[in-house]
């Protein structure tokens, strides 16, 4: 995964010498670097003297990048989001992709719930969801980091964990070829993200909540990504009734801008609290 | 009395140690993407350390001098961001600029210096951006380059 792609990170600021850190530390500290101003950008682009080919991949982001701005807004009852029980391991490969990253998102609730027990039981879905589409080895060490730093309430660690065990399922997959399951991977996150997403805007509704639904570009990219996928996954039901689903998503995030309406984000949340069913209980 | 040196280079695993040598080079040399992405790591640590969460997905890949990309990304209104461009080339210098879905240019502030760039987004509305790279000089034609980013 290299030129013109989105890359994979390795174990974040690990294996770096101290001095070597010392030193960077010196060079990039804040009231240094701010100095350092250079090059001077246009105040104005044309983005479509940008060919497509010029135009990078999205970089999905993870759920907490979005929960971070809600903790910003008010106090969401995180606790009252954190969905029940443990999903079986489906036969279907695709579902399974798809259930991986609803589960890591569910990580991601757990620890803004600092709900330590269901962090590690998350961490431990993970590493079985994982072996099932065998790419267990990627996420074994992640998988034991979540429970150690959960022991240890370091939440900020364990976000770094899911984030990172993220990564390296696509990692994993991409290697072995399955691009299409790592798309699979990242789409089940989001959808579960959005779910809980609207879910807090609706109960406690304001219109910067509303506004963080804001995401047509990546709508639009998934459903670019179930496009380009083989015939046998693009019809898979389950991956075909989420496709159906982003396109009824896309226009209401696409339109509504700023002003998405308590109407269309409790629209948004039953459309992705359906699929995110078929997604845990397999009825397609 | 004079004792025979033997030459090392008619030593055939020593001859075989330096074809192979030769041979891997100007692999060894060349910059890869990867090293690049460790460096935006690095260039990413001081924000780490300031609260900045920093994701492991990042953008890659290899431009030549003057050539720009355009990286679109989500970002939300309510986060602060900081955007971190490296290459592992020494002598290459890089850029990098954000910009909203109309082209106007958000950057709260940025650095650039040498082999490395940053740039600080806060921004007023969410939507898709886009993050502008850029190779000011490289003494290669092609040079690799890495961006990640952290939020808080």
């Amino acid at each position: 995964m290299l030129l013109g792609k989105s890359l994979r990170g390795e174990g974040i600021f690990s294996g770096f010498p101290m001095k070597q850190i010392s030193i960077l530390l010196l060079i990039f500290s804040v009231s240094g670097v701010t100095a350092l101003l250079a090059d001077t950008p246009p105040k104005k682009i044309a983005l479509s003297d940008f060919p497509a080919a010029a135009v990078e991949e999205v970089v999905v982001p993870v759920p907490s990048e979005i929960f971070a701005v809600l903790d910003k807004l008010g106090n969401p009852n995180w606790k009252s989001q954190l969905r029940d029980g443990k999903a079986l391991t489906p036969e279907d490969r695709a579902r399974t992709a798809l259930l991986l990253g609803n589960v890591i998102a569910e990580g991601f609730v757990a620890v803004e719930a600092e709900d330590a027990e269901r962090v590690k039981e998350l961490g431990r879905q993970v590493l079985t969801l994982a072996e099932a589409i065998n790419v267990r080895k990627s996420v074994i060490a992640r998988s034991k980091s979540i429970t150690d730093k959960a022991d240890q309430r370091d939440w900020r660690g364990v976000r770094a964990e899911f984030d990172g065990a993220l990564q390296d399922v696509r990692g994993a997959m991409q290697e072995l070829n399955d691009q299409d399951l790592s798309q699979l991977v990242s789409l089940g996150g989001w959808l579960r993200g959005t779910e809980v997403l609207t879910s807090i805007v609706e109960n406690g509704f304001s219109k910067d909540g509303a506004e963080l639904l804001h995401q047509p570009e990546l709508v639009n990219y998934f459903d670019r990504c179930i496009g380009s996928m083989g015939a046998r996954l693009r019809k898979n039901p389950l991956v075909s009734s989420i496709r159906e689903v982003l396109r009824k998503i896309g226009p209401i995030v696409n339109e509504g801008g700023a002003d998405i309406s308590i109407d269309q984000v409790k629209v948004i949340h039953d459309l992705t609290h359906q699929v995110n069913q078929k997604i845990v209980n397999g009825d397609n | 009395m004079n004792v025979p040196v033997k030459n090392p280079f008619r030593t055939p695993r020593l001859k075989m140690v330096l074809i192979m040598l030769l041979v891997a080079a100007p692999a060894l040399l060349r910059a890869t993407v990867d090293d690049a992405l460790s460096f935006a790591y690095e260039a990413a640590l001081p924000y780490y350390k300031q609260g900045y969460s920093i994701r492991k997905d990042a953008w890659g890949g290899d431009l030549a001098t003057r050539e720009k990309k355009a990286v679109s990304s989500q970002l939300f209104k309510g986060n602060d961001y900081w955007f971190l461009m490296a290459t592992d080339l020494k002598g290459a210098s890089l850029s990098v600029h954000i910009y909203d879905d109309r082209g106007n240019l958000v950057d709260a502030e940025s650095w650039q210096k040498g082999r490395f760039a940053g740039v600080r987004v806060t921004p007023k509305s969410t939507g898709t951006f886009f993050a502008i790279v850029q190779i000011l000089k490289s003494p290669e034609e092609r040079t690799p380059w890495a961006l990640v980013y952290g939020y808080k």
